[in-house]
C-alpha cells in the first residue's frame, strides 16, 4: 500500500522543509500529489485538502511561471532594509497548478515587472524563497 | 441553546496611549461594567483577546485583569488569532454563554504596541502571516493587501483613486467619532500624494498601529432582562478558515474564510445580506473593505467598486459600512479591534452612537479576520 510505505519511510521526520528547501535551491518545487485523488499541494502538507488522504508521492516540479501578482516593498521589516525597494512575487507554475511566492531583488516601479511577466524560482536563504524575472 | 445578549460596552480611545497594556484593558472593561450597570461579582468568566502582550511586558493578561477587577477567583484566558483577535474570542464568549456554562462574562480586547516604532511593529506583524512564505521572503502585511489589491485592480478594471475613496469615506466617519486615532478628514489627493508604503498602496491606505482596548459584557437573557433594557442580542455567529499564504488561494481577490464566516452567520440569524443595516467590516486597508463587503454578500464580486463611487457605503448610504470610522480611521490595536466592533454596534443599535447614528438600524454585523483572512469571525446583532 502506498500510503503505509510513505508512512513508514517519512513519519519520523514529519518536516519536508529540508528537501523543500533544497529543491528550491535548484530551482524546482516540491510538491505532493495525492495517491488518491491526484490532488496537488505544496510538500510542507500533510493531508490532502481535497480528500483528507494521508498517503502523497513527491514530485519535483520545474519552478517556473507568471506572475499573477506582487508588491515593491518600500517600508521593509527588519532584515530587508538594505534591499529596499524589492518586490514580493506570486507566480503560477506553468506545469502544475500550483502558485509559489518569494523575494524578488532589483524591482522599483511597476513598469520592471508587468503581470503576465515569466519568472523562475531561483533559490533559498535567508532572505526565503528567491524568484527572478526569466 | 440560551439567547445571548450584550448588555454593555467600553473603550479607550484608540491611538497612541501612555497606560500600560493593563492598565487600558481594565479602563475599558470598568467602563463596559458600569455601562452594563452590574458587580464585576457577578461576572463568571474573562476571555482576553490580545497578540504582542509580550511587547509591552505582561502576557498571561487574564488573570492580572481579573485582579484588578477584584474578581482574582473568576477564570479567564487569552486567545491570540492575530487582527482578528477580538471576534474570535467573542465567538468563544458567545459560545460558552449559549451553551449554558455560564450567565454572564466580559470579552476584552487589548494592544499595545506604537512604543516599539514602525519597523518593530512592521516586523511583529509578519509573524501573523504563513511565515515561511511571506513574512520570512520579505512580505510586510501591507504588501500582503498590496498584492491582493494589483490584482484586484487588474481583475475588475479599479483604480488606485477608488481605493482611496474607501480611505476618504472612513475617515469621514472616524472624525464624528471621539474615540478614533486618525480624526480628520482627508481628500482623494491626500490619498494618492502620501508616502508609497507597498505599491499600490500608499500610506493613508493603510490603518495605523494603534494602542487602545475594548470590552463588552455578554449574558443571556434572563440575566440581561434582570439588569437593563438597554441590550442588543447575538442571532448569529459564524467563524471559517482560508488557506494561511495568499499563494494556496485559487482567487486571490477573495478571502475564502469571509465567505464561509458570513453564510453561517446569516444562517443561524436567518436574514440575508438585504437585511443588514450597516456593518462594520475589516478594512486593515482600503482594498480589503472592498473585497469583504463582496464576500459578505452585500455586492457581487468586483461590484464594490461601483457601489464606493457612488456612494452606497456612506453613513447616509444604502449599505453603511465602518460608521465608526473602521480600522483605517478608527483605528486597529489589534487585539481589541474586533471587540471594539461589538462597541460600536451596541452603540448604534442603544442609541449611543450620536452624530454617526446609522437612521433606523436595527440589525448590524461585526466582520473581524486574522493576518491576510485566514482566520475569521462574522456576528449579526439585532436590538430588542
Amino acid at each position: 500500500m502506498q500510503a503505509a510505505q510513505y508512512i513508514s519511510s517519512k513519519v519520523y521526520n514529519l518536516s519536508a522543509k529540508e528537501e523543500f528547501i533544497n529543491d528550491a535551491k535548484a530551482g524546482k518545487i516540491l510538491a505532493r500529489k495525492c495517491t488518491k485523488c491526484g490532488y496537488l499541494h505544496l510538500a510542507t502538507t500533510y493531508f490532502c485538502q481535497n480528500c483528507g488522504n494521508r498517503g502523497f508521492e513527491n514530485v519535483s516540479i520545474e519552478g517556473k511561471g507568471t506572475v499573477v501578482t506582487y508588491t515593491i516593498i518600500t517600508v521593509p521589516p527588519a532584515g530587508y532594509e538594505k534591499y529596499t525597494p524589492y518586490a514580493w512575487v506570486v507566480i503560477k507554475l506553468d506545469s502544475a497548478d500550483l502558485r509559489i511566492s518569494g523575494f524578488m531583488r532589483n524591482i522599483k516601479s511597476p513598469s520592471d515587472l508587468p503581470l503576465g511577466t515569466k519568472a523562475k524560482v531561483s533559490g533559498y536563504d535567508e532572505l526565503g524563497i528567491h524568484i527572478e524575472k526569466l | 441553546m440560551e439567547k445571548v445578549c450584550v448588555i454593555g460596552a467600553g473603550s479607550t480611545k484608540y491611538g497612541k496611549l501612555q497606560d500600560s497594556i493593563t492598565d487600558i484593558a481594565v479602563q475599558a472593561s470598568v467602563e463596559a461594567i458600569e455601562n452594563a450597570g452590574i458587580e464585576s461579582k457577578e461576572i463568571q468568566a474573562g476571555y482576553i483577546s490580545n497578540v504582542f502582550g509580550i511587547a509591552d511586558k505582561q502576557v498571561h493578561l487574564g488573570p492580572v485583569i481579573m485582579s484588578n477587577l477584584g474578581i482574582s477567583e473568576v477564570p479567564s484566558l487569552s486567545i491570540e488569532s492575530a487582527c482578528g483577535s477580538g471576534s474570535v474570542s467573542f465567538r468563544e464568549a458567545y459560545a460558552n454563554v449559549a451553551a449554558g456554562f455560564y450567565d454572564a462574562v466580559l470579552a476584552t480586547g487589548v494592544e499595545k504596541v506604537t512604543h516599539t516604532g514602525t519597523e518593530w511593529t512592521t516586523t511583529y506583524f509578519s509573524y501573523c502571516s504563513d511565515f515561511f512564505y511571506e513574512g520570512g521572503a520579505g512580505a510586510s502585511f501591507p504588501g500582503l493587501f498590496a498584492s491582493m489589491a494589483r490584482a484586484y485592480l487588474a481583475e475588475f478594471k479599479a483604480t488606485e483613486e477608488d481605493l482611496a475613496m474607501v480611505a476618504v469615506k472612513n475617515h469621514d466617519n472616524g472624525f464624528l467619532n471621539p474615540k478614533a486615532h486618525l480624526r480628520k478628514k482627508i481628500t482623494i489627493d491626500d490619498v494618492m500624494k502620501s508616502a508609497v508604503v507597498a505599491s499600490p498602496l500608499k500610506l493613508y491606505d493603510c490603518c495605523p498601529f494603534s494602542d487602545g482596548a475594548s470590552a463588552v459584557i455578554l449574558c443571556n437573557e434572563k440575566f440581561a432582562k434582570e439588569h437593563t433594557k438597554n441590550y442588543i442580542q447575538v442571532v448569529g455567529s459564524g467563524r471559517g478558515g482560508s488557506p494561511a499564504a495568499l499563494q494556496g488561494r485559487e482567487h486571490i481577490t477573495t478571502i475564502p474564510s469571509t465567505r464561509i464566516a458570513a453564510q453561517a452567520a446569516y444562517k443561524m440569524a436567518g436574514v440575508t445580506p438585504k437585511n443588514i443595516d450597516f456593518a462594520e467590516v475589516h478594512d486593515c486597508f482600503t482594498i480589503a473593505e472592498l473585497v469583504d463587503t463582496e464576500d459578505l454578500g452585500f455586492f457581487e464580486k468586483g461590484k464594490a467598486v461601483e457601489a464606493v463611487r457612488q456612494g452606497m457605503t456612506k453613513l447616509n448610504g444604502a449599505i453603511p459600512i465602518n460608521p465608526s470610522g473602521g480600522l483605517k480611521s478608527k483605528g486597529h490595536p489589534i487585539g481589541a479591534t474586533g471587540i471594539g466592533q461589538v462597541v460600536e454596534v451596541f452603540d448604534q443599535l442603544t442609541g449611543k452612537a450620536g452624530e454617526r447614528t446609522v437612521k433606523d438600524a436595527k440589525i448590524g454585523l461585526t466582520h473581524n479576520f486574522g493576518a491576510t483572512g485566514a482566520s475569521c469571525a462574522v456576528h449579526i446583532f439585532k436590538s430588542v
